[in-house]
């Protein structure tokens, strides 16, 4: 699979911790300003799309660890489910954190307050970047074709 | 023929939706004043209640990850689902693979 020239090369070096670092403020910052878990995992799955089309398919087959994102992807599920079953004394959902919690339940505006928001946002965000990328190197890495 | 009555019956059922949507007799748009009390008093409840209730300054993030958490749990097993058999269905052939 051929990959692209210098130029795009050194952009893309440039621009993937950029893009990074976006999705992750979008994802830290989800009960605060616009954004959340998919919003800010789908715009870190676009450092794996840059790498992958600058970069080649062969050069992101000896990086990307195919059993590590479908792991990830069950993890980022799992914390989901386990914040959401941390108030369970009272019921599912119960968002026991913000209402009596040690943590997570600073003044609202904050980056720690909201109870379990945040962290339901780190566990969909990483979900959801896993799950994209696991898809699109499925995708790229499908047989060739025919003629 | 039966692609005529097909698209007959669509042009039918664009009527239907074009009557149910139109202010005079089906939903309205753009509601504000005592129709906001009437037809919107749950946006009411989440707008007024959701900061001391949740804690997030983002009333989005308040309905879908709170309020409404199972339509996330729902949206979630959706997209693994999907991965799931995308991944699986794009895996190579077992007669490809040897050649």
């Amino acid at each position: 699979m051929s990959d692209m020239g210098v130029i795009v090369k050194t952009n893309a070096r440039a621009l993937i911790p950029l893009i990074g670092v976006f999705g992750s403020y979008i994802i830290l910052h989800g009960h605060l300003t616009p954004g959340g878990g998919f919003q800010g995992g789908a715009t870190i799955v676009g450092t794996a799309l840059l790498f992958l089309i600058a970069f080649g398919v062969d050069e992101a087959k000896k990086r990307i660890n195919k059993d590590l994102y479908s792991a990830l992807e069950g993890i980022g599920g799992l914390v989901f489910l386990g914040a959401a079953m941390l108030g369970l004394s009272v019921a599912f959902f119960y968002n026991i954190l913000w209402h009596k919690g040690p943590l997570f339940n600073g003044r609202p505006g904050t980056l720690l307050s909201a109870g379990f928001l945040p962290i339901m946002n780190l566990g969909v965000g990483l979900k959801v970047f896993t799950g994209l990328v696991s898809a699109v190197f499925a995708l790229a890495l499908f047989r060739r074709w025919k003629e | 023929m039966k692609r005529a009555l097909a698209f007959l019956s669509l042009m039918i059922i664009f009527a239907a939706l074009m009557v149910a949507l139109s202010p005079g007799y089906g939903i309205k748009f753009g509601l504000g004043g005592e129709d906001w009390k009437r037809y919107r008093y749950t946006d009411d409840y989440y707008i007024k209640h959701g900061l001391e209730d949740v804690g997030g300054m983002n009333i989005v993030t308040d309905i879908v990850f709170d309020y409404r958490g199972y339509d996330t749990i729902g949206e979630a097993t959706v997209l693994f689902t999907a991965i799931a058999g995308a991944v699986a269905l794009l895996r190579p052939w077992r007669r490809e693979r040897n050649e």
